[in-house]
């Protein structure tokens, strides 16, 4: 008579899930050069930004809510770049350098990897924010519009962030190549930051205008803009507020989607 | 009542495609805890695509495949019972060796303290304790040992290695090998080994299976595969001068022996031709003590399994 035995008596306890990823690539962020070395970059810009718009009118063509909106305006700009190219490397960087498929054979699903990379995407933000409210706080106290500067940094450049910080790890989970990844997820940035260059005239118009609210881009900027030097109310600004929450909870919709087709060559 | 262990690995006519490309062609393969299988086969047999079907990386088109008692339909749970090394395994440059083996390790459920005994006890069993330098100041043999200690974080049932020794001197290669074996014969981890290196393959594994253009040509042990690969050799055996005529006769009457000849410029020396068969050095020697004839020496070339492997395979497949 024959008994059949189990082949493998060795248990596992239900593994970590996106925080223990989220934790690592935090600290591969943070701890190595690469973090440091954007940020370090990011608050030079915004110092030589905030030294121009702060000197005297010899050098500075801006009034001083302006400027204020300039400096909002770049530093949600650049944190978003900051961020975006951070997640656009998140899973393509892992396959160029050969180390997605030891990640992709652990028991950790494919959702809390891309979670996990998500969340240390963001703190990328989170950084860029951080560095930014200090120059944002200065530059807005003299026209008294801080409290305003610091509330559309922190939440239209928030919700900016927050999709395009999904949409270049959506990008990455599919890209065959760190190149391919960066190069598109930069180049979705540069198309959707376009329509807040439109001439003054066009934007005005419904068509412009409709274009840079269905834009989550243009639609944080123009916010920006609004608020602090056009002055207009809070009240008034929540149908520019509607394209970048959409496309905040979409992209990010679609970034965790694309996980379950996480492949290691990327999209086929 | 006879216990029988179930088997660690077992698949099914497993069929893998991409695209129109039929990579892994009806697939079947048994291999048993504690076992050593090399899996072998010319580049773009489909070893590598098999490693990744039985590792959940790459979808299963047909077919079916049990891991550790796990069908492949429940990923997560074979990914628990599997260690992974692949071939071109990339490593974190900035992080130290312990911190890897911890992170892999938590991602595996251990706890912090858990994992970060195993990793102190998996880098002092591949000769790594304390080196807490970064691993990108590590020599190709010390990264393929950490990540060998990666692959083993979980204390897997089944081991998958890709070409674990690759670009290594023969040190690093030994020290590899000694670490598979061992987790082979210590823990019973069924270790598959896919390698180019004939003779590591046969001097660790207990079983080769031979792929070709997708499929198995041949399966079992090394002596089985070379003798069923219809592969010769040739030998030569020394005995006393005076014996020659008597050591010619006895192994004219062995199974293993196709036809002897000699050189009298080389008393004693007595050239064999060997059939394809299994073990032939041990039928010739039993025929030459059988007939009361002391060899003096045996020198058997050919009849490795390189000359099986070249016999089973054709040429490079396209990958």
């Amino acid at each position: 008579m024959t008994a059949t035995t189990p082949t493998s008596v060795r248990t596992w306890t239900s593994p970590a899930g996106w925080s223990t990823v989220a934790r690592q690539e935090i600290g591969e962020l943070w701890l190595s050069s690469k973090g440091l070395a954007v940020l370090f970059g990011y608050s030079l810009l915004l110092a030589l930004l905030a030294y121009i718009a702060s000197a005297d009118a010899g050098i500075n063509l801006l009034d001083a809510r302006e400027s204020v909106g300039v400096i909002v305006q770049t530093a949600i700009g650049l944190g978003t770049l900051a961020a975006l190219v951070v997640s656009a490397d998140a899973i393509s960087g892992e396959r160029e350098r050969g180390t997605l498929e030891a990640l992709l054979v652990t028991p950790v699903s494919r959702r809390s990897l891309v979670i996990g990379k998500l969340v240390a995407a963001t703190t990328m933000w989170v950084a860029t924010l951080v560095v930014a409210l200090p120059f944002v706080a200065v530059m807005a106290d003299g026209p008294g519009v801080a409290g305003d500067a610091i509330l559309v940094l922190v939440i239209a450049g928030g919700l900016v962030a927050a999709a395009l910080t999904a949409l270049g790890l959506a990008i990455s989970s599919i890209a065959m190549s760190n190149r391919v990844s960066l190069a598109a997820a930069v180049a979705v940035l540069l198309v959707l930051a376009a329509p807040s260059q439109l001439p003054g005239v066009k934007a005005n118009s419904a068509l412009g205008s409709v274009l840079i609210k269905a834009n989550p881009v243009s639609a944080g900027l123009k916010m920006a803009n609004n608020v602090l030097v056009d002055q207009q109310p809070w009240t008034d600004q929540t149908a520019y507020l509607i394209s970048p929450i959409v496309a905040a909870v979409a992209l990010t919709a679609l970034a965790v989607t694309l996980s379950k087709r996480l492949e290691l060559g990327g999209a086929r | 009542m006879h216990t029988s262990v179930a088997p660690a690995v077992e698949t099914e006519q497993l069929t893998v495609r991409y695209g129109k490309l039929t990579a892994v062609d009806r697939l079947d393969l048994t291999a048993r805890p504690g076992e050593i299988l090399g899996l072998l086969g010319p580049n773009g047999a489909g070893k590598t695509s098999v490693i990744r079907a039985l590792t959940t990386i790459v979808p299963v088109a047909s077919g079916s495949a049990t891991i550790a008692g796990h069908q492949l339909s429940d990923p997560r749970a074979v990914r628990a019972s599997i260690g992974v090394l692949p071939e071109s395994n990339g490593y974190p440059g900035a992080q130290n060796a312990p911190a890897y083996l911890r992170y892999y390790g938590q991602l595996f459920g251990l706890d912090r303290s858990e994992a970060e005994r195993r990793a102190q006890r998996l880098l002092q069993q591949m000769s790594l304790g304390g080196n807490d330098n970064p691993v990108g100041t590590f020599s190709r043999g010390m990264r393929q040992r950490l990540g060998l200690a990666r692959a083993l974080i979980n204390e897997p049932a089944v081991l998958f290695l890709d070409e674990p020794t690759l670009g290594l001197d023969p040190a690093g290669q030994s020290d590899i090998l000694a670490q598979l074996t061992r987790a082979a014969v210590e823990d019973h981890t069924c270790v598959i080994l896919c390698s180019h290196l004939l003779d590591e393959v046969e001097r660790v594994c207990d079983r080769v299976a031979i792929m070709d253009h997708a499929s198995i040509v041949a399966t079992g042990t090394v002596d089985d595969v070379i003798a069923n690969a219809g592969v010769g050799g040739r030998g030569r055996v020394r005995v006393a001068p005076e014996a020659i005529s008597a050591a010619t006769a006895a192994l004219g009457d062995c199974p293993a022996v196709l036809s002897t000849s000699f050189d009298n410029t080389r008393p004693g020396d007595l050239d064999i031709d060997l059939a394809a068969t299994a073990h032939p050095a041990r039928q010739v020697l039993s025929a030459l003590l059988a007939a009361g004839i002391e060899p003096r020496a045996f020198d058997l070339q050919g009849a490795r399994l390189s000359d099986a492997f070249l016999a089973l395979t054709t040429n490079e497949t396209p990958t």
